[in-house]
């Protein structure tokens, strides 16, 4: 019975057509802020994890000499894989109060902001995949049509981790130093995700607690479909999109409660 | 189907928290989680009822905390009510803090889009729209360079542009009216009385309680969460002020004749008025309060402050004839400057650089008033008098700088042959 014709004129804020332009617009603030004022612009996407590959590479080949074949394409699918979950995690975490004026905004689908940044995150991935597949190429590896199951890899990221940030970006409208911690956590986070070492060397007894983190499976199935050419992981894969399909909307709902909370408590 | 605005027995139940609610895991850890329950709970709004047609105006009145922003939020859909019942119909657009949400390193242009889209336009209908909002804003030569370079003013009439140019149905706007120069204010409230013809529902949140009563057709005024008056803007807004009034009489202590430094008697009541909680202790009228019409004044006011607790208040100046008439009326908040902060004791100065006023004896009256306009600190009137001297004759109040010039035919054949 309250406000039942409000609803009907938000409603009309969700038609897809809407959404769509919403959500293009937004990655669209968001590509050129990340690049109005700097000289090499998009490139950054790039650099940086070339960076971080030539240090492995250099550590891990020339100094402690890690055993994996095809070691660059291995790190560096690792590393992009990461970065996007990575970056979008802790970006998202500090949306609802960066973005007050927008929540403040009548009718406006909250909801969208994580997805925003989750979306540029995607973005920056597809960039730099053509460097990947000229890494896969100089290693030697033959691309095989297994390939064309990358799409649903980056679907189910792109869902677990909007999930996760609905739920971080609401926890740091109370806790305003969980962003913060995220980055702690994340960097601990990234030791304990097979980026420059091999899954093999994980001793068995501790494979169970390693196993939980997600991400362990997710970098594996990609480098399965990419540079091994073999199935992707499929159980891993659906236990995955599983617990997604009951985090995101249980997500969404946190999320939701809490901007109109921060909103309502100036 | 009619559009507009119908609220009935409105609620909102509200908690305040602890000014030291811990905000991070540390403080949580060590205070423990007791801090995180609210300390006070109060209803910001409770009771209010009202209805906007199509095509009307609600102003809403009040001091600070009287659960205006909170309506607007409300009505918004960003909150929502603890009881009671909101329907809006029609789109919704709002004028909120603009200007808020842009970006200095995007173009106008790009924050064109950003802010319209948000506001609920797709794309087209902001590509449609984009010639009409430069336009209005008046920023043909400068869309396409960088926020970052505009003046305030120019942000904030591109921002209110977009607002406009959604085409709501329904309209809040919170106390927007600073926007830009006055023909820019001007051409908003022209803006404004269209889309309200066109049968738009605004309500409209503002302290001014004259600008409510010249723009609305209905007043709402709250207090304390509640309803105190709703109807007429003429006699809400006329309830509204004299309730100030009377609360600073009622704050003004009862005190001895005083002397001023010029030898005028001060009596409360009579030509003082206020709460006396900050005190206009001297007005010094310079060079001298004899000055010729056409020369410049500069008016020191020393005041004391007796209250720790008061940081900040507002000054007003006016000038009046014996007969109450006044030819100036000035206050620092309409200038720009929102909070005069205070000290123990100080002096404002205000600086005219010219008074065009015919000869005659005049008085600059002087005030002091609470941040928020609820109530009068120190009020002197007519205690410090002005003469003004002029050798020209007039008897109208204004002398400017001016001379009769007789144009002849040759001047005038002169002129056109030079063309």
């Amino acid at each position: 019975m309250r406000i039942p014709l409000l609803r009907r004129s938000s409603r009309q804020r969700w038609r897809l057509d809407y959404l769509w332009d919403l959500l293009r617009s937004l990655v669209d603030r968001d590509m050129k802020l990340m690049y109005k004022r700097s000289v090499l612009g998009i490139a950054w996407t790039l650099i940086n994890p070339l960076l971080q590959l030539a240090v492995f590479v250099f550590v891990f080949q020339l100094i402690l000499r890690v055993d994996i074949p095809q070691y660059a394409s291995y790190v560096f699918c690792g590393l992009l894989v990461w970065t996007w979950f990575q970056n979008a995690l802790f970006q998202a975490t500090g949306l609802i109060i960066s973005s007050r004026p927008l929540i403040r905004q009548p009718g406006f689908p909250v909801a969208i902001l994580p997805i925003v940044i989750v979306t540029t995150g995607l973005i920056h991935f597809l960039l730099a995949l053509p460097v990947l597949v000229v890494f896969l190429l100089l290693d030697g590896v033959q691309l095989t049509p297994l390939v064309l199951i990358l799409p649903l890899l980056n679907i189910i990221q792109f869902a677990l981790t909007v999930s996760i940030a609905y739920f971080l970006a609401a926890l740091n409208v109370t806790f305003r130093d969980t962003q913060h911690t995220l980055g702690v956590l994340l960097q601990l986070l990234f030791y304990l995700t097979p980026i420059f070492y091999d899954l093999s060397s994980i001793p068995d007894e501790y494979w169970y607690a390693y196993g939980l983190n997600p991400l362990v499976h997710l970098v594996t199935c990609y480098r399965q479909i990419l540079i091994w050419g073999v199935q992707p992981d499929w159980l891993a894969l659906a236990i995955i999109s599983g617990c997604t399909a009951i985090a995101l909307p249980l997500g969404y709902l946190v999320f939701k409660r809490q901007s109109l909370r921060f909103v309502e408590e100036i | 189907m009619r559009n507009g605005i119908v609220v009935e027995n409105l609620g909102k139940w509200f908690s305040r928290f602890h000014a030291k609610k811990p905000v991070t895991f540390m403080e949580a850890a060590i205070a423990g989680l007791r801090r995180m329950k609210p300390v006070e709970q109060f209803w910001a709004l409770r009771h209010v009822s009202f209805t906007v047609e199509p095509g009307e105006m609600l102003g809403v009145i009040g001091h600070n905390g009287a659960g205006k922003s909170t309506l607007l939020q409300l009505l918004g859909g960003v909150a929502f009510p603890t009881e009671g019942t909101i329907q809006v119909q029609g789109r919704l657009g709002a004028l909120l803090d603009l200007g808020a949400g842009m970006h200095g390193d995007l173009t106008g242009r790009e924050n064109v889009y950003v802010m319209a889209i948000a506001a609920g336009l797709t794309r087209r209908a902001v590509s449609r729209r984009l010639d009409q909002i430069i336009d209005f804003a008046e920023l043909d030569g400068f869309i396409d360079n960088p926020v970052r370079t505009y003046s305030s003013g120019m942000m904030m009439r591109l921002a209110f542009s977009v607002a406009i140019h959604t085409e709501p149905n329904v309209l809040l706007i919170d106390e927007f009216l600073s926007v830009g120069d006055l023909s820019f204010q001007a051409k908003c409230l022209n803006r404004i009385a269209d889309i309200k013809e066109n049968g738009c529902a605004i309500v409209f949140v503002s302290h001014d309680a004259g600008q409510v009563e010249r723009l609305c057709d209905r007043t709402l005024w709250l207090r304390r969460g509640e309803v105190v008056a709703y109807g007429e803007p003429e006699v809400v807004v006329g309830q509204y002020v004299s309730e100030m009034r009377s609360q600073t009489q009622q704050r003004t202590p009862s005190r001895p004749p005083q002397l001023t430094e010029a030898g005028s008697t001060l009596k409360v009541n009579e030509n003082r008025f206020g709460s006396l909680e900050v005190e206009v202790s001297a007005v010094r009228l310079m060079p001298k309060p004899k000055i010729i019409s056409g020369d410049g004044l500069v008016i020191e006011i020393d005041y004391k402050c007796n209250q720790r607790t008061i940081t900040s208040a507002i000054f007003s100046v006016s000038l009046s004839q014996p007969d109450g008439q006044k030819c100036l009326d000035i206050n620092t908040v309409d200038m720009g400057l929102t909070a005069v902060p205070l000290d123990d004791c100080g002096t404002l100065r205000l600086s005219i650089e010219r008074i065009d006023l015919a000869s005659g004896e005049y008085f600059v009256d002087v005030g002091i008033y609470e941040q928020e306009w609820s109530y009068a600190y120190d009020f002197h009137w007519h205690v410090y008098p002005l003469i003004i001297e002029s050798s020209t004759v007039s008897k109208g109040l204004l002398i400017p700088p001016m001379r009769w010039e007789v144009a002849s035919k040759d001047h005038v054949r002169n002129k056109t042959r030079n063309f």
